[in-house]
């Protein structure tokens, strides 16, 4: 938002503190060139800003004050769409069924977020200790599983999971622990959260890493100077220095969170644990393609939507405070 | 239910040699076929006329149908052999096979495409999404245009695509109910084939009691259709309406037995609780520890695509029944072909759909695609195939399956909300087999979720 918002104001102040000196001598159509310049130069922002922004937006907002109603009588009367008011908003807000689901994703994040950013932090200070072998070996290596589409890795870690088709299973069972349910109700938060952090760990450690690679090396060697060890260098001018850097991932992860989808619906099929509207997302996708309810769908979009950026503005606020230190 | 036979197989026409009672039931087909060639007949002409006033309206030019189906598959030589000859008889029309998943993904994709006035021209769904689609406004009604096709179909089968006396679609397949079971493992068990559910319990009671890894089935609570059919079996109408108003009734005494019937298997531990067709299931299937299906007759094929290597060990038999000696069942699964309202070659592809649902030579081909034809020509012709793969040694199945569809007599109304009913009721009944609660709870659960939606899109529902 804030490039369209801002640049409309800038042209103005150009053209009238230049457009003083060159006065009169240069004359009308220069000035007018000037002017438009700017504007030519957002108008590609702003156009595709627009049409693939704005408009949906509006667009979701329009559907969702709308229904499909029957119009006319009979058993068969026939569905028309209608303006329905805020109907579809009172019934996502108060469908249990959604609020379980902000629920359930609530929980999964309780357990992935922290355990995928510890497990980047961990590794990214890993790979910058100055003893380290292999290092872009392990760096690709760790980085690896983000390549594999969350389809895929679903798949994947879901027959690693199945009774029958697991070799956790098979040596668990061989060992004598008995069959593992990685299914059952606690436990499937867990084998959710260790999908994502098997494919998520890679991509936050690139990011922890490069930051890392980022803060001066006198800096270190100013603290070796003065006695601190590695460890003592990771955890009291490492770790600081890359907050943002955590904030950051740690803001991606949970919108991340919130936005989880193709796991739980990949893993559906193999389970009965899973209902068809585990997650806000898979209940948006049964409103809006199983039962033809896109009015209901787009309302509980935008309540996602509104309530995703209430939170992560407001988590954003409060750390802006703590680790950017009045940065702005 | 996406349960629809995938995998194809060129039947071979192997003709057996009939006993007396076979021949008595061809000698009724053999009448059944002079009706239908001539029906035929009357249909190719009435297809000539119409396909030729949809290219003259087009210009005089050749027609190209958008077909979406998912047992038409273009890699499939058989399912090309088909619109080949279509193409053959009608050099002007051209069939374009689109595959968009099964029929929640082809109803919301039809629905999509209707809103932005680019239908199909044939579309196939399961029976059951018919009337959401229709109170959609998207299904052009065919009543008039099959008149003359009506002969190559039974009137059981005629009633799957019939909603309130109008036609809305022609049907391709259908499924006789039917339960497929391990005959070798049932035998090594020393259990008979279950004739009545209480049979059907006794025997798991007692194939579990035999090896406690073994259960008889697996209990899929999202098999909706299937639930309704059992709960329709024992006499139980779960949606009706008058022609103005809705009745929804899950909470009838027949209905809420069928519930305490699966409740009291589940608690009991006597079923496993485990979706069909996951790996895990395949796993168990091939692995001789799920021991039968109640479905229908394309359960085989279904099977089969699993687990090749049980083929010869299974068989086939009527379902179980509420009452013994009863013989009704209603159907199970199967599809249909319907003519989107906003095709712009309606005429043509009725024409096409008509031929290949309802024809003689249409409804065999269909046969060869490993589905059960819903036409009469296809259904006569089974009586000559070869069974499934899964049970080559089972020469009387298509005969017992003929039978089936002859004891069908059982007639399922479909709401126009059965997509939200499907995965409320779904949902309810996983947890509760999970918590092993109340199955009652959620067969009245899912009567109130129903009702609320259809009052909410308007429609009048009548407790």
């Amino acid at each position: 938002m804030s490039v369209v918002d801002q640049r409309p104001g800038r042209p103005a102040a150009t053209r009238s503190s230049r457009g003083g000196s060159r006065g009169g001598s240069v004359g009308g159509a220069w000035r007018l060139r000037r002017g438009l310049a700017p504007w030519a130069f957002v108008a590609p922002a702003a156009v595709f800003f627009t049409l693939f922004l704005l408009l949906p937006i509006g667009y979701a907002v329009h559907l969702s004050l709308r229904g499909y109603r029957v119009q006319g009588g009979g058993a068969f009367g026939r569905r028309e769409e209608a303006f329905v008011g805020l109907e579809n908003y009172t019934a996502a807000l108060t469908d249990p069924e959604f609020a379980a689901g902000l629920g359930r994703v609530l929980l999964y994040g309780m357990i992935s977020v922290p355990t995928v950013l510890g497990f980047a932090l961990l590794f990214a200070l890993l790979l910058d200790t100055p003893a380290v072998r292999a290092r872009s070996f392990s760096r690709t290596a760790i980085f690896m599983p983000y390549a594999v589409p969350g389809v895929i890795a679903s798949l994947l870690w879901g027959f690693m999971y199945l009774p029958s088709t697991s070799p956790m299973n098979y040596l668990a069972t061989r060992l004598g622990a008995g069959p593992l349910d990685f299914f059952s109700t606690p436990f499937l938060y867990f084998s959710m959260a260790n999908i994502a952090l098997w494919s998520g760990v890679g991509f936050n450690m690139i990011i922890i890493y490069t930051s890392l690679r980022a803060i001066p090396t006198e800096i270190y060697e100013a603290a070796r100077i003065d006695g601190a060890d590695e460890r003592q260098i990771a955890l009291r001018i490492k770790i600081p220095l890359v907050a943002p850097a955590l904030v950051l991932t740690g803001l991606f992860s949970i919108i991340g969170t919130f936005q989880l989808y193709s796991e739980p619906a990949t893993l559906r099929p193999l389970t009965n644990t899973i209902s068809s509207t585990w997650v806000p997302l898979m209940k948006i996708y049964q409103e809006a393609f199983d039962n033809d309810n896109l009015g209901g769908a787009a309302a509980a979009s935008v309540i996602l939507a509104v309530g995703t950026l209430v939170l992560s503005s407001l988590i954003l606020r409060f750390f802006q405070r703590t680790t950017f230190g009045g940065d702005r | 239910m996406d349960l629809e036979p995938s995998s194809s197989q060129a039947p071979t026409g192997t003709t057996r040699t009939a006993s007396g009672k076979v021949r008595g039931t061809t000698s009724r087909r053999s009448f059944l076929t002079a009706a239908s060639l001539g029906a035929g007949g009357a249909l190719a002409l009435s297809a000539c006329g119409s396909s030729g006033e949809s290219s003259s309206a087009a210009g005089d030019g050749p027609v190209e149908l958008a077909f979406w189906t998912y047992t038409l598959k273009s890699a499939d030589p058989a399912a090309q052999a088909i619109l080949d000859r279509y193409h053959e008889l009608n050099p002007d029309v051209t069939v374009k096979l689109s595959e968009v998943g099964g029929t929640a993904e082809t109803s919301s994709k039809l629905l999509a495409a209707d809103r932005a006035d680019s239908a199909p021209d044939v579309v196939q769904v399961e029976y059951r999404a018919l009337p959401s689609l229709v109170v959609a406004g998207v299904v052009k009604d065919l009543t008039d245009d099959v008149a003359d096709a009506r002969s190559g179909a039974e009137p059981n089968v005629w009633s799957l695509c019939t909603l309130d006396e109008r036609v809305y679609g022609v049907p391709q397949d259908i499924g006789p109910m039917m339960f497929t079971y391990r005959r070798d493992l049932f035998d090594q068990y020393g259990v008979a084939v279950p004739t009545t559910w209480a049979e059907y319990a006794a025997a798991a009671e007692q194939v579990h009691a035999a090896d406690p890894s073994v259960y008889i089935a697996s209990f899929a609570p999202t098999q909706f259709e299937f639930f309704a059919a059992h709960a329709a079996q024992a006499g139980a109408q779960w949606w009706s309406n008058d022609g103005e108003a809705w009745t929804v009734d899950l909470t009838s005494e027949e209905s809420l037995a069928t519930a305490d019937f699966w409740e009291d298997l589940v608690r009991r531990d006597l079923v496993r609780v485990e979706p069909l067709l996951t790996p895990e299931w395949n796993a168990q299937v091939n692995a001789g520890k799920i021991l039968s299906w109640a479905a229908a007759a394309w359960a085989p094929s279904v099977i089969y695509s699993v687990a090749p290597d049980t083929a010869g060990k299974w068989e086939a038999a009527p379902l179980p029944q509420w009452t013994p000696g009863d013989a009704a069942v209603p159907f199970l699964g199967g599809s249909t072909y319907l003519v989107p309202e906003k095709s712009k070659n309606a005429a043509a592809a009725t024409a096409f759909a008509t031929w290949l649902a309802t024809s003689e030579e249409g409804s065999k081909l269909l046969l060869t695609l490993d589905i059960y034809p819903g036409g009469n020509g296809g259904r006569e012709a089974t009586l000559n195939s070869e069974p499934p793969r899964l049970m080559p040694q089972q020469t009387d199945f298509y005969r017992i399956a003929d039978q089936v569809i002859d004891d069908t007599t059982i007639d399922v109304t479909w709401g126009p909300n059965v997509n939200v009913a499907q995965t409320a009721f779904g949902d309810a009944l996983n947890e509760a087999a999970l918590n092993k609660s109340s199955f009652r709870d959620v067969y009245a659960a899912a009567e109130q979720a129903i009702t609320a939606d259809l009052e909410k899109s308007g429609f009048t529902v009548s407790s």
